[in-house]
């Protein structure tokens, strides 16, 4: 496949998924309601609890973090959950193009709609609640956001791939599996908080690192030694395995006819 | 000079499928049980059968939508396993029950497609805009898919399943559930694709008349099995259905007329008296004398030949 055919597939997917978002009213929960209601949930939880300004910073970090991966997460896994609603899959996989070409796109309008929410949330936490989430430059930001757009497109993909193995059935994964995020990647708490086993498991999630490296900007000390670099290894290698797992569930779905059951 | 294999499009050989279905307890259902079928190129073929017969899973196959558990199927020269994204896009499939993306309009589903198969900008923009104009969808254009009826959705996934040019257009039901008109308006437009495009079409339908109006040649699919494939006019030949003399008697046929030289079996009903016959010229006169010798009045008769539904009902037997 030509770089300019790849484009197009993306460009086409881009455009698919930015015209859905703007005629859906369930969109605009995502994007803005929810957020919302978290960051001044939250924040007003932490003012009752009379914490520090550090330790409200430390949640509310994670908050605006657990809603950019779960928007990006949400738009990666509707490269294929739009279709299922629509049952018009069939026509997406018989056309010349990859699994990366859906994913890609899709995560494209993800960054997009996330990078859209963090300045939204960033501004709100700031005004409501004195956090200010750009103190620590553009350099740490940029990177705590490619860390949480990392996590999504990986759990968004792993959403598309146990929707073609188990059809419309997973699709509640889709809406469930960024709280496993919440629960193992320290959104909260410290992972160091976690039990033996759950926090080997937290570990293994790239958010962490990048939640811990983004942190050490406010005056927590980091738990890892080099946390960028071993999230983004991290986030490189479940890509890689999450795309190779997606594209397995697609030849299971081409061999078992699910493929076709999911456009009827 | 071009070889024979050069010349098919489509080359199916021994094409089975088994479907599982259940977890604790899998249920198996031998969807194609050894499909063997050539398609020339630039030939209208149609793919007949009843419900389940493996119309849809056979087409899916060649469409690359499915993968075959035995059996070869090669595709315009290609595999559909090894070779199946090139071969995506040379081809194309519209679909009797199109579905498509609910809130995007006409255009933008084309536009998608379109991009998908690689135009864009001048040229994805001149596909667009003369597929709605052949397809008749100026005024739909920016109207919402959800939005539109059947008919109008049919002629959506038509322009859609065109949007790449394909050598070779699947299309599974294309007439189901629309009105006459439309249906008419439909078949015109796939006739006119292979007479102005030299496109290789392949259709599963229900319906006989359209096969024996539209196909080159027909396919008989029941229980996962090619029953005999050929023109419309071989297969009656083959099958031996002979001609019909319709006759309308008084009083009631004779208890002799199904025995009679030449009569394959008889069938009475609305007051009309089918009479399947090997050749129609050579047995009118006769039967005619010897029901004027009995006394009985002929007030009506027409001959005519035997209709692909008729062979139909034959092979389905």
């Amino acid at each position: 496949m030509s770089w300019r055919a790849d484009l197009l597939a993306v460009w086409a997917v881009v455009v698919r998924n930015a015209l859905m978002a703007s005629r859906n009213v369930f969109f605009f929960f995502e994007l803005l309601f929810w957020p919302i209601v978290g960051v001044i949930s939250i924040g007003l939880m932490t003012r009752f609890l009379g914490i520090t300004a550090a330790q409200a910073s430390f949640v509310l970090i994670g908050t605006i973090a657990l809603s950019i991966v779960n928007v990006c997460q949400l738009e990666v896994a509707y490269a294929v959950l739009m279709d299922v609603w629509s049952k018009s899959i069939k026509h997406q996989f018989l056309a010349p193009i990859g699994i990366r070409h859906l994913t890609l796109g899709s995560w494209l309008v993800g960054i997009v709609r996330g990078t859209a929410l963090f300045t939204l949330l960033a501004v709100l936490a700031w005004w409501a609640f004195g956090f200010r989430a750009l103190r620590p430059g553009a350099g740490a930001v940029a990177i705590f956001m490619l860390g949480c757009f990392l996590n999504a497109l990986i759990v968004g993909v792993f959403v598309c791939a146990l929707i073609t193995l188990f059809g419309n059935r997973a699709e509640a994964f889709a809406w469930a599996s960024v709280n496993l995020v919440l629960v193992l990647a320290g959104i909260y708490y410290p992972v160091s908080m976690l039990p033996g086993p759950a926090a080997a498991l937290a570990r293994a999630i790239p958010l962490t690192y990048f939640l811990d490296a983004y942190r050490s900007h406010f005056g927590f000390a980091s738990e890892f030694t080099a946390p960028i670099a071993t999230g983004l290894v991290l986030s490189v290698v479940y890509a890689i395995v999450g795309h190779l797992t997606f594209y397995a569930c697609v030849q299971r779905a081409r061999r078992t006819g699910l493929l076709l059951k999911m456009s009827e | 000079m071009r070889s024979p294999v050069a010349s098919l499009a489509i080359e199916a050989r021994e094409v089975a499928k088994t479907f599982r279905s259940g977890w604790l307890r899998p249920r198996l259902t031998e969807a194609l049980r050894g499909v063997t079928l050539e398609v020339p190129r630039g030939a209208i073929v149609g793919l007949l059968g009843p419900n389940g017969a493996g119309k849809t899973t056979f087409l899916s196959i060649l469409a690359t939508l499915l993968i075959p558990d035995r059996g070869i199927a090669r595709v315009l020269g290609m595999d559909v396993v090894g070779d199946s994204l090139a071969l995506r896009r040379r081809l194309n499939l519209a679909s009797g029950r199109p579905s498509f993306l609910w809130s995007l309009r006409v255009a933008e589903i084309l536009d998608f497609y379109g991009r998908l198969y690689g135009l864009a900008g001048p040229a994805l923009r001149a596909r667009v805009d003369a597929l709605i104009e052949e397809y008749e969808l100026t005024e739909y254009r920016r109207v919402p898919y959800n939005e539109l009826s059947t008919g109008l959705k049919q002629r959506v996934a038509l322009a859609k399943s065109l949007v790449n040019d394909p050598e070779l257009l699947f299309l599974d039901e294309p007439t189901l559930g629309l009105d006459p008109d439309v249906s008419v308006r439909v078949r015109a437009h796939i006739a006119a694709l292979r007479r102005e495009r030299g496109m290789t079409i392949v259709l599963t339908t229900h319906y006989m008349r359209e096969a024996e109006e539209l196909c080159d040649e027909v396919a008989f699919i029941k229980a996962g099995r090619i029953l005999d494939a050929g023109t419309p006019d071989a297969l009656k030949r083959r099958i031996g259905l002979g001609d019909v003399i319709a006759l309308r008697l008084e009083p009631a046929p004779p208890a002799w007329l199904t025995e009679a030289p030449g009569v394959v079996r008889c069938v009475t009903a609305d007051g009309w008296t089918k009479c399947t016959v090997d050749d129609a010229e050579k047995r009118l006169p006769d039967l005619l004398r010897q029901l004027f010798a009995e006394g009985i009045t002929v007030r009506n008769v027409r001959v005519r030949e035997p209709e692909l539904e008729e062979v139909f009902v034959e092979l389905a037997r």
